[in-house]
């Protein structure tokens, strides 16, 4: 009776994270792609999908290891690009706290945005669930397999696609397509702003960590201008 | 040095999901810190756009005949219109290919 239970809060899980699928499987394509076509052995860049498991960061990974970016540029900024997990982490903890850490150790790796998008309405909506947590087993696992799967397909066709297309361009469309609908508000107008301007400005006087620095400043506007937000 | 790479993103990755889930953490974040949270994919995504739109090449901006920039303005408008991930990218890539092969914008 209890297995049954925790098979049918699993599979309403995976069930819930298949839609999602229908935007993560061609971006896991395209990180494939991508991989191969900046110089990654078909190893490093399957693997990596495992290892890191982070979409937007994997991208920026082989953009910058592409363009000859020192390793602590590269580690900070996907540090950087992945540390809103750690926010989702928190929320996620107060439901999670009575688990075993074998438990928190597998969940915490299969926490994703999209994993976490869908899980985290479940526990909201229904705290009081017994076995919430196969919820999120049940999202993670589904998300892990089409985003492994995609990266192989990636993988196998990248290194046969013809030059004249250029493709390393697809790196920068990918972020717009991510980034463009988290601007919801005048404070995250403001962060694009200040991080596209000092990242203008810092690149083109060649200083290193340039993006780790305009980071920082599109940041520290944000905090700024928050309080815009609140008054509107 | 790509493996040590992915490595080391590996573990800090797993680190930053983890420890607030392994309870080190006992005291609530500060709304600011949050905050910055929420600015730092944002902070971070922008300048390698930009970079990567060559707005800047040789140390003097290429805002002409720069058929990047102007896929990337298209797919913005496409992001804001359709918030979709494809739609963004198959129609930029498509504006930029169709502009660099055939047109001398």
């Amino acid at each position: 009776m209890e297995l049954m239970k925790k098979f049918i809060i699993f599979k309403q899980g995976v069930l819930e994270e298949l839609p999602l699928q229908l935007g993560v499987f061609p971006f896991g394509i395209i990180y494939g792609i991508m991989a191969i076509e900046s110089g990654l052995t078909p190893i490093q860049a399957f693997l990596m999908s495992s290892i890191i498991f982070g979409g937007a960061s994997q991208i920026a990974f082989v953009q910058l290891i592409s363009s000859a970016t020192p390793l602590g540029v590269v580690v900070t900024t996907v540090s950087a690009i992945n540390s809103r997990h750690f926010l989702y982490s928190i929320s996620m903890m107060e439901y999670l706290k009575n688990l075993s850490l074998k438990w928190r150790i597998v969940l915490s790796y299969l926490l994703t945005d999209e994993a976490y998008a869908v899980s985290i309405r479940r526990f909201i909506n229904e705290p009081s669930t017994s076995f919430l947590h196969f919820h999120l087993l049940g999202t993670g696992i589904t998300l892990f397999l089409s985003w492994q799967i995609s990266t192989l397909i990636g993988v196998l066709v990248g290194g046969d696609l013809p030059q004249f297309l250029d493709l390393q361009f697809i790196i920068p469309l990918t972020f717009i397509a991510i980034i463009v609908p988290m601007i919801k508000s005048i404070s995250t107008f403001f962060v694009v702003i200040a991080s596209a301007f000092s990242g203008l400005i810092l690149k083109s006087l060649d200083i290193n960590f340039w993006i780790v620095i305009s980071g920082m400043i599109g940041v520290v506007i944000g905090l700024i201008s928050s309080k815009l937000d609140k008054k509107r | 040095m790509i493996w040590y790479g992915i490595i080391i993103c590996g573990v800090i990755t797993f680190l930053i999901r983890f420890i607030p889930m392994s309870g080190i953490i006992s005291r609530e974040l500060s709304p600011s810190t949050k905050n910055s949270f929420k600015y730092i994919p944002l902070a971070v995504l922008t300048p390698i756009i930009v970079n990567d739109l060559s707005i800047v090449e040789n140390n003097s901006l290429f805002l002409i005949e720069n058929h990047k920039l102007y896929a990337g303005l298209i797919s913005i408008i496409v992001a804001l219109t359709t918030n979709n991930i494809l739609a963004t990218i198959s129609v930029g890539m498509a504006s930029y290919l169709f502009m660099s092969n055939f047109m001398n914008v």
